[in-house]
């Protein structure tokens, strides 16, 4: 074997992937300029990609619930950023309200819209899965928490609905069902004198509307908007003083989109 | 692809039906665990909707079999706590991707050429493509000289690779 038959083997190497980093580059960085090397290169990679397909899983082969699940969640992920333009919020506020305040909102609006893709991106896929698991505690935490509240157990037979919609939030769900909008959050309690605030952008509005205060509950709090859901935008919760503001006075702790 | 790029669900859903248990199918082979390729599979895809760009051309289940690969060494990576440069880089690739091979490729085909080999140079082809171990780690766990081990791997390619040719022209 001669000098260059070694060079070969490691051509061989850098096709399969198996070089460590800094041969890597040597070898590649020779078979551009040899072009026996890189016909190698051309001819082995080939191979060595067509091994992924021996991986491939025939139809019987993959659980078929498992299999829809999946592309249940791949296709809700993909649907929820593929309405592109993402109707982006025109968040203002009434007339009469300062400017200081709008200016105050518009970065998190901003970012509402871009967490949507970012949370397609692929550092920031947060796993559907970790966020399936999540909504299954806390699910389960409200169904250990309402057995003797009939609101509750209605709320949480609608959250829990086929057709309910979700979408994920910091610190649990926003979803609609039955043409509702309701929040199901863990959230902490707040000092005395201060609530959370919900708020809603209706589609085209021009300015936010004030909806519900509520204080935490222990474990999972789960509260229904007054406003319906057909027809609205985004959605967002503040921390306000007691009795709700009729403008937001503190940073979202989110501000989701519907779409 | 093109369609992708223009945000065609449909389109993202046809090549999703078709590449799916590929990408499923390797994410578990090199990762041994139903969670772990199911959270993978997802991510390639969602990664292929956000930047369909990253495909640059040449044969598509080639280039997404190498996505889900280097993200299972990424996994893996993170599993084993190794050092970043440990693992193999990913060189790109010198030239398009032969067409011959990846004509009329499907898991039984390349199961089938792969399982032609000898098993010494099987073996060290698919620990190093699935397990994303180096030569020397191969050599060290198969007990077997590293030259031998290389002289192995590129036998064991080549001899696939003609395997591949063969079935596809007949």
């Amino acid at each position: 074997m001669n000098a260059h038959d070694e060079v070969l083997e490691s051509v061989a190497l850098l096709a399969l992937g198996t070089l460590p980093e800094n041969e890597a580059r040597s070898v590649a960085e020779h078979a551009r300029t040899c072009p026996e090397c890189r016909a190698e290169y051309a001819a082995l990679r080939a191979a060595a990609d067509a091994l992924g397909y021996s991986a491939e899983l025939a139809p019987g082969e993959l659980d078929q619930v498992s299999a829809a699940r999946l592309k249940a969640n791949v296709m809700r992920a993909v649907r929820a950023g593929q309405s592109s333009p993402i109707p982006r919020p025109d968040f203002a506020f009434p007339a009469r309200t300062p400017a200081r305040r709008v200016a105050l909102w518009l970065p998190y609006l901003a970012a509402a819209v871009a967490l949507v893709f970012a949370a397609l991106s692929w550092a920031n896929v947060a796993s559907l899965r970790s966020e399936n698991d999540r909504w299954a505690r806390q699910v389960a935490e409200l169904r250990s928490s309402v057995q003797s509240d009939a609101v509750l157990q209605e709320r949480l037979a609608a959250i829990t609905a086929p057709a309910s919609q979700h979408y994920p939030v910091p610190a649990g769900e926003v979803v609609t069902s039955g043409g509702r909008v309701y929040l199901a959050l863990k959230v902490g309690a707040l000092a005395p004198g201060k609530v959370y605030q919900a708020w809603t952008l209706r589609t085209g509005a021009h300015a936010v509307t004030p909806s519900l205060t509520f204080a935490s509950e222990p474990g999972v709090t789960l509260v229904e908007l007054p406003e319906p859901a057909s027809g609205l935008a985004a959605v967002a919760v503040s921390v306000e003083p007691a009795g709700g503001s009729k403008l937001p006075t503190s940073k979202p702790a989110f501000i989701r989109t519907l779409s | 692809m093109e369609r992708v790029c223009e945000r065609d669900v449909a389109a993202f859903e046809a090549i999703y039906d078709s590449y799916h248990r590929l990408v499923h199918g390797i994410a578990l082979k090199m990762l041994q665990d139903t969670m772990a390729a199911e959270d993978l599979t997802q991510t390639v895809f969602l990664k292929l909707w956000s930047t369909p760009s990253a495909f640059a051309g040449g044969n598509f289940g080639a280039w997404i079999s190498r996505v889900a690969r280097n993200r299972a060494l990424d996994v893996l990576r993170s599993r084993a706590l190794r050092a970043e440069g440990e693992l193999p880089l990913d060189v790109p690739l010198l030239e398009a991707l032969d067409e011959t091979v990846f004509a009329t490729l499907d898991g039984e085909h390349v199961r089938s050429a792969l399982a032609s080999l000898p098993d010494d140079q099987r073996r060290p082809i698919e620990l190093g493509f699935f397990g994303g171990v180096t030569h020397e780690e191969i050599a060290r766990r198969t007990a077997t000289p590293l030259g031998t081990v290389k002289t192995r791997i590129r036998a064991g390619l080549r001899k696939l690779r003609s395997s591949l040719e063969t079935r596809v022209v007949s």
